[in-house]
């Protein structure tokens, strides 16, 4: 059988009546002014983080900014030609933010004197440079996301070896206790896992899709929910213990809860059915208690979370001390925020990673922090669209699991620094300083843009009334 | 430089962010609320707001719907017996659609595969789709509801070959 429905063009013409809508330029048009848009602002907010702690404008950033700006309009003549139906708004709700977080990390290296390479602002622009090269490959690479269906299972197996990579002696670097670092003698570090996320994501789509007939038919009724068979948990036990494992060897909190979360998700979108929701929670939660009673780091997490302003959990080694610090920060923002390069959020602990967030919202304000997460919620909203127009199930599974995994990141970052949850180490996307999280996040965007050109894509016919 | 001059700066930055914020709801806007509703022709309209909504698409096409049940009694449409759904009334009659093995979204979106733009199409309406084999009809819970020979689809249903399915003011079937 041909790979039908996947060459409209070549159906098209032999039915009468069906034709595709094409309103290509519109899309990329209303791309381009909302991407220049984003691109000035970018560029304010590094002439503002320099009015406001230095009194002066430095043009060389912003030149350099104005480089990342050239690749981002790279990406989007590339989607001109290559998929000149894909949605509008992912890409400039990823530059803006991306180039929030540049301006805050830059303002964070004014503060510690970094220049040069010392500078992380300067290596997160390259890092930027290396994730839009990513996407831009992607998205001229892969040309229908279906081809991602035919390598499920290795897709699978290219995950599980990224999230033992760091477990290997001389290539694995432990960094502030999680195991989740490589490195190549001193040079880069790179997180296989932000990688391995996106694997997970197309294996646990290719997976579902092809399996979730006997997940979702069969069960028995109990308290008002069908429960399924206990032949048929095999796939969520072995992702549960993949998730503990890596809490356990990695030592990583947040990261075990994102894979067990998009799983759950997955599942849950594709089955339809609550009591996987359910039985995934309970295990997660049990798995978790029993964590925090035996292992310190995980207890530590806990006490620094419900105790956070005791003065000996903030004193101790390890403790709430940076928690609290970020807590301030945030008070000390207010509704408008102290003004970019005016506030003082060095004074918390890695401010331009795992608490840029705070950071932000120090000298944005809560003003400010709503449009962040604003911007993520049009992000996630356009990719779950994107999933629900979607006309094959793997597309569809594969859109939500991707634009759910920004989400629950999110989540669990602004979480554990807004102190509902406790305090984990992942990136947030798009914003904090890293090159692994960024990389695959971009990778993110151009398999969501691949996937909504798609979706419009398709034989269609029009009746007006 | 002052500060009255950077508090200003700093305010209008914030400002700048919340109209990129709303920039981008007010372009995806139909997402929220719905595409915008083509205005009936003036007879139509007119005769539209008097019954009760659900009743004013049905009257039209109840006669459409007599003869079609003997021709469409028999089998269940399957991928291997129907090729092509044919628009039997409404603007577009006669029009014709391949079916693959994906499903077909119907409602007044642009992102649906057949786009119907009237007063009675909701903007996710319905869905047929491939289930073992069969073609189905669910209605995505639509405001005038779809209709399968007649009667309304609450559950996604099988589709006999030739049966009659009407989604506002549309009706069209499965056939070989």
């Amino acid at each position: 059988m041909t790979d039908r429905a996947t060459r409209p063009d070549e159906r098209a013409p032999a039915t009468e009546g069906v034709r595709r809508i094409r309103l290509p330029q519109k899309l990329r048009n209303l791309e381009f002014w909302l991407l220049l848009a984003a691109c000035l602002i970018n560029a304010g907010a590094i002439v503002l983080v320099q009015l406001g702690a230095m009194g002066r404008v430095d043009t060389q950033l912003v030149l350099l900014g104005a480089g990342l700006s050239a690749l981002v309009f790279g990406l989007h003549i590339a989607m001109r030609f290559v998929a000149r139906d894909a949605d509008p708004f992912l890409l400039p709700i990823a530059t803006l933010l991306n180039g929030l977080g540049i301006a805050m990390i830059y303002r964070i290296d004014i503060a510690y004197g970094d220049a040069g390479w010392q500078s992380a602002a300067v290596r997160q622009i390259v890092w930027s440079a290396i994730a839009i090269i990513a996407a831009i490959a992607t998205i001229l690479l892969l040309r229908n996301h279906r081809t991602l269906f035919r390598y499920t299972y290795v897709s699978g197996l290219i995950a599980i070896v990224l999230l033992l990579l760091p477990l290997v002696p001389g290539l694995g670097r432990e960094v502030s206790g999680a195991r989740v670092w490589i490195g190549f003698g001193d040079i880069a570090t790179f997180q296989p896992g932000e990688i391995a996320k996106i694997a997970l994501a197309v294996f646990f789509a290719g997976y579902l899709v092809r399996n979730r007939d006997s997940l979702s038919m069969v069960g028995r009724r109990f308290l008002g929910m069908k429960f399924p068979r206990a032949r048929d948990l095999g796939p969520l036990l072995v992702v549960w213990a993949l998730s503990m494992s890596v809490i356990v060897f990695q030592r990583d909190l947040g990261t075990a809860l994102l894979y067990f979360g998009l799983f759950l998700v997955m599942l849950y979108v594709a089955t339809s059915r609550l009591s996987w929701v359910v039985l995934g929670l309970a295990l997660f939660f049990g798995g978790a208690i029993i964590a925090s009673q035996t292992l310190e780091y995980v207890n530590g997490r806990f006490r620094n979370w419900l105790d956070a302003f005791n003065p000996e959990v903030y004193e101790a080694a390890g403790g709430s001390y940076q928690l609290v610090q970020g807590l301030f920060g945030l008070a000390n923002g207010g509704l408008i925020g102290t003004g970019l390069g005016q506030g003082r959020p060095d004074l918390t602990p890695v401010p331009q990673s795992d608490y840029i967030i705070a950071s932000l919202g120090e000298e944005l304000g809560l003003a400010g922090v709503f449009v962040i997460l604003g911007l993520y919620v049009l992000f996630v909203a356009r990719g779950f669209r994107i999933g629900f127009a979607g006309q094959d199930d793997f597309g569809k599974l594969l859109g939500v699991g991707l634009s759910f995994v920004v989400a629950l990141q999110v989540f669990i970052v602004v979480g554990g620094v807004t102190r509902v949850i406790p305090l984990t180490g992942l990136t947030t996307p798009f914003l904090a300083a890293g090159g692994s999280s960024l990389v695959a996040n971009w990778i993110i965007v151009a398999l969501l843009l691949r996937l909504s050109d798609t979706v419009r894509n398709h034989p269609r016919l029009v009746i007006d009334g | 430089m002052s500060e009255l001059t950077l508090l200003v700066l700093q305010l209008g930055f914030l400002v700048l962010l919340w109209v990129f914020v709303f920039a981008i709801v007010y372009a995806l806007r139909s997402d929220l609320f719905g595409q915008r509703v083509r205005k009936l022709q003036p007879d139509v309209a007119a005769a539209g707001p008097a019954p009760a909504p659900s009743a004013g698409p049905a009257a039209p096409t109840a006669a459409v719907n007599r003869p079609a049940p003997p021709s469409g009694g028999g089998a269940d449409a399957t991928s291997e017996n129907a090729t092509r759904l044919v628009i039997t009334s409404g603007a577009k009659a006669g029009a014709e659609f391949p079916l693959g093995r994906d499903e077909i979204t119907i409602g007044r979106s642009s992102d649906s595969a057949i786009i119907i733009r009237d007063d009675y199409t909701s903007t996710h309406h319905a869905r047929l789709m491939l289930w073992n084999g069969r073609w189905m009809i669910q209605d995505l819970d639509s405001t005038n509801g779809t209709f399968l020979n007649g009667s309304r689809v609450t559950v996604p249903q099988p589709i006999p070959l030739g049966a009659t399915v009407k989604v506002g003011a549309t009706t069209f079937e499965l056939r070989r």
